[in-house]
């Protein structure tokens, strides 16, 4: 053959077959359904966060469940069950048998979405997300590790309430499921024993849908549209009958919407302020501290991020001021220089590790942030345990209570100490991600993954030295990027723990331990 | 005459080596964010400047062997980030004459190249356009077709396929059109297309040449308002150029390139303007 043909013939061999070595990029988690490793029968008498108790809101009586009504659902159950479509299969095997990991995987995904900063206008003014005008440009959200923190913890704290009433009933009315009623119903998913009445999947559908629609309006028909879905699937499944995702759906619905006048009305609002209200903190900080913090951008945002987020109502800390930090050291003290020498030193000498550090705890724009960091790595746990819903949902409370304090807490020392970024104090200084809008004092990575990784341990005690060492190299990755000094790292991270205590003292006292 | 890039019509003699090395220095102060043409005051003028030591062998008349192995640096002008440098790909090419005959007042010529490169350094292919590159290994192969008039203009095209594979990133989640859960990036494949109208001048010494190329990729998507480049971004550039080659008619086998060109339309790129020098040296060594 002439060269020509050889190069011809050998392309088009390879051309053909590498599209075959090319992996499908994982738009979700999978894992696989489980059974229970415990069904937390009592949980009905777990106190709720929000509620005053686990049957303020009422359902109605089921339908006995010798009744012909109950019959008819369950021959209508084993009819949907007996013949899938294999994307009816697929569908039931995303959901799985704990619906909350996904439904917290979808948050994350939307926080991510909407975590763009408003871009400049043309004559270097910036414009402001307008919860009333969600869909004009900068859309409302922007998802910044505050908005996001707080979304995850409106979303775990309704779930949570809402899986203490479901529990309440299931084992008041102890209608058995379908598959339970009948031996011959085929079911999709592992055979967890929880009585069918009210479905704690419908439950978490309402509650995601509520709480999500809320928090990221213009996503109103993406979430829908899944909720939609997750109620198909579990129709299909064997586990329920119309009745239980109905009163499921009512009693998620009623339980979110209680929870969601509190977040109406804890001072998020605010939290985004005026230019005024920002340059009268920030010459406040001027005048006690002598120094202040500035937006290096270019042209400059003439507001940070959510300078009032410390006013917003905590959930368990009695106040900002009970774990507010002592004051950093003053630019140009001894401790300020040899912490800035050390960033010099770091940045010129970078290690291959420490990149990889940096980046993989970076969380900065368009990422989950790193309250969302901590909810993938949470998941992986509660799957790992075969927690059963009610036993993540309290999961993701207790860890998303202690982030969203733990991120009031940090706002709080932000602007009250309104201290330089490392670019700023440091002339010439450049760094190896973006710079958030907001203050260094102390670092939000760290406060946010210590208070994170001590809820962590509380609830998975075996794993938490594994915890706090994530909690530290999370903390360290912001001195790797030249983003953080050490003491914002340092005592953010002292900052994230003295939150977390109050979280878990709370946690101690809900009866389920 | 000498094979200095894949894309040309050119080849080394059997038993030829030409050793070559060329600076470029590129620029952009305005890019398209997605369709949105715009200038972005964090980064100033983006500047990416590189080294590029070629190597080329005529293994026979027809069929020659190239290499390279590029150093970069990128540096912003203004802003907060720092710029990056190293190693940025290496590349192995095989070229081959298909075909060469007499046709009307000139000679008309096919050629093909495959050619492979893949990442010589750990870069980081995340954060552009700061990074040095994609990051990732492509396979490409490209067919070019040469008329030449027998008094030295002549016109040329090519296209080449780029099959490009995955990179890796340092963080295990991102957002394109949606969240993907993994490390990996999957680079869309792209089109390389170009056209050329040029001439041999002063006894086949100097070479000129003007080109229209372009870039097209398949797939991908577009950078959202005020994100970051990314690896998977669609990016799509058309851009004019014009390049000389000179062979010093003192020193024998020793040439100088250059080359500039300016980039006219795009799509997640920069409008870079480029400007390239080079020494290249050629020299038997069988036959």
């Amino acid at each position: 053959m002439r060269p020509l043909q050889y190069i011809i013939l050998f392309s088009a061999a390879l051309l053909c077959l590498l599209p075959a070595c090319q992996p499908e990029l994982p738009a979700f988690v999978p894992f696989e359904a489980y059974e229970y490793a415990s069904l937390d029968q009592t949980g009905g008498t777990w106190k709720p966060v929000v509620l005053s108790s686990a049957s303020q809101v009422g359902i109605p009586a089921p339908a006995d469940a010798a009744s012909p009504a109950f019959l008819a659902e369950v021959a209508e159950a084993k009819a949907l069950s007996a013949s899938l479509t294999p994307e009816q299969q697929e569908a039931i095997e995303y959901w799985g048998s704990n619906p909350l990991i996904r439904w917290n995987e979808i948050a994350r995904d939307l926080a991510a979405k909407y975590n763009l900063p408003p871009a400049p206008n043309p004559d270097g003014t910036y414009g402001v997300p307008d919860p009333a005008n969600p869909s004009q440009y900068p859309y409302f959200p922007f998802a910044h590790p505050p908005y996001a923190c707080r979304m995850l913890a409106y979303w775990s704290v309704a779930q949570f309430d809402a899986m203490i009433a479901v529990w309440q009933y299931k084992y008041q009315f102890n209608r058995p499921a379908p598959f339970q009623a009948d031996p011959s119903v085929e079911v999709h998913l592992p055979e967890n024993q929880l009585p069918g009445y009210p479905s704690d999947g419908a439950a978490v559908a309402a509650v995601s849908k509520a709480v999500l629609s809320a928090m990221f309006p213009l996503e109103k028909e993406f979430i829908a549209a899944k909720a939609a879905e997750h109620l198909d699937a579990l129709k299909r499944s064997g586990m329920q009958v119309q009745s239980d995702l109905t009163a499921g759906d009512s009693l998620g619905r009623a339980v979110a919407a209680l929870v969601l006048a509190r977040a109406s009305s804890d001072g998020m609002r605010k939290a985004q302020t005026s230019r005024a209200i920002s340059d009268s903190i920030r010459d406040a900080a001027q005048a006690r501290l002598g120094w202040h913090w500035e937006n290096l951008e270019d042209p400059v945002r003439p507001v940070g991020i959510t300078p009032l987020f410390g006013k917003v109502r905590p959930w368990c800390i009695p106040s900002v001021e009970a774990v507010r930090p002592v004051p950093p050291p003053a630019p140009g003290s001894p401790e300020f220089e040899a912490d800035a020498a050390e960033l010099k030193e770091i940045a010129e000498n970078l290690t291959a590790e420490q990149r990889r550090i940096a980046n993989f705890w970076s969380d900065g724009i368009g990422t989950y942030t790193p309250p969302g960091h901590w909810n993938r790595r949470a998941s992986e746990y509660m799957v790992q345990a075969r927690f059963n819903p009610l036993r993540s949902a309290r999961t993701f409370a207790y860890l998303n209570m202690a982030m969203m304090d733990a991120g009031i807490s940090c706002w709080d020392a932000k602007y009250y100490y309104h201290y330089p970024r490392p670019s700023q104090a440091i002339p010439g200084f450049k760094t190896i991600l973006g710079i958030p809008n907001f203050p260094s004092y102390t670092s939000g990575h760290s406060t946010f993954s210590a208070a994170a990784a001590a809820v962590l341990s509380h609830i998975f005690p075996q794993d938490a030295a594994a915890f706090e060492a994530w909690a530290e190299e999370a903390a360290m990755s912001r001195i790797y990027a030249g983003i953080h000094f050490r003491f914002d790292a340092e005592v953010g991270n002292d900052q994230g723990k003295q939150v977390a205590a109050y979280t878990i003292a709370k946690a101690r006292l809900d009866g389920a331990e | 005459m000498q094979a200095q890039t894949p894309s040309d019509a050119l080849m080394m003699p059997g038993g030829q080596i030409c050793l070559a090395v060329s600076y470029s220095h590129d620029a952009w102060s305005q890019y398209w964010e997605g369709t949105l043409k715009r200038e972005n005051g964090n980064i100033g003028t983006l500047t990416r400047e590189m080294v590029m030591p070629m190597f080329a062998l005529g293994i026979t008349d027809r069929i020659n062997l190239i290499a390279a192995l590029p150093w970069m640096r990128t540096r912003a002008s203004a802003g907060q980030m720092a710029g990056v440098n190293g190693l940025q790909d290496w590349g192995i090419w095989l070229k081959a004459q298909g075909f060469s005959v007499q046709a009307g007042p000139g000679r008309a010529e096919g050629f093909a190249a495959l050619g492979f490169s893949a990442p010589a350094s750990n870069y980081l292919s995340d954060y552009m356009p700061f990074s040095l590159g994609l990051g990732c290994p492509d396979l490409s192969l490209r067919g070019i077709l040469k008329y030449e008039l027998n008094g030295g203009a002549y016109l040329r095209g090519q296209a080449g396929f780029h099959y490009r594979g995955i990179t890796t990133i340092e963080r295990s989640y991102y957002f394109t059109t949606h969240g993907i859960y993994t490390d990996q990036v999957d680079v869309p494949n792209a089109l390389s297309y170009g056209g050329a109208l040029g001439t041999w001048m002063l006894k086949r010494s100097l070479r000129a040449e003007f080109s229209l190329d372009g870039l097209h990729t398949f797939g991908g998507f577009d950078i959202r308002r005020q994100d970051m480049g990314f690896p998977s971004n669609r990016m799509n550039l058309v851009q004019i150029g014009f390049r000389a080659q000179y062979y010093l008619p003192a020193v024998r086998g020793l040439g100088i390139t250059a080359a500039a060109s300016q980039v006219l339309a795009g799509r997640n790129a920069g409008q870079s303007s480029l400007l390239s020098g080079g020494l290249t040296w050629q020299f038997g060594v069988w036959k």
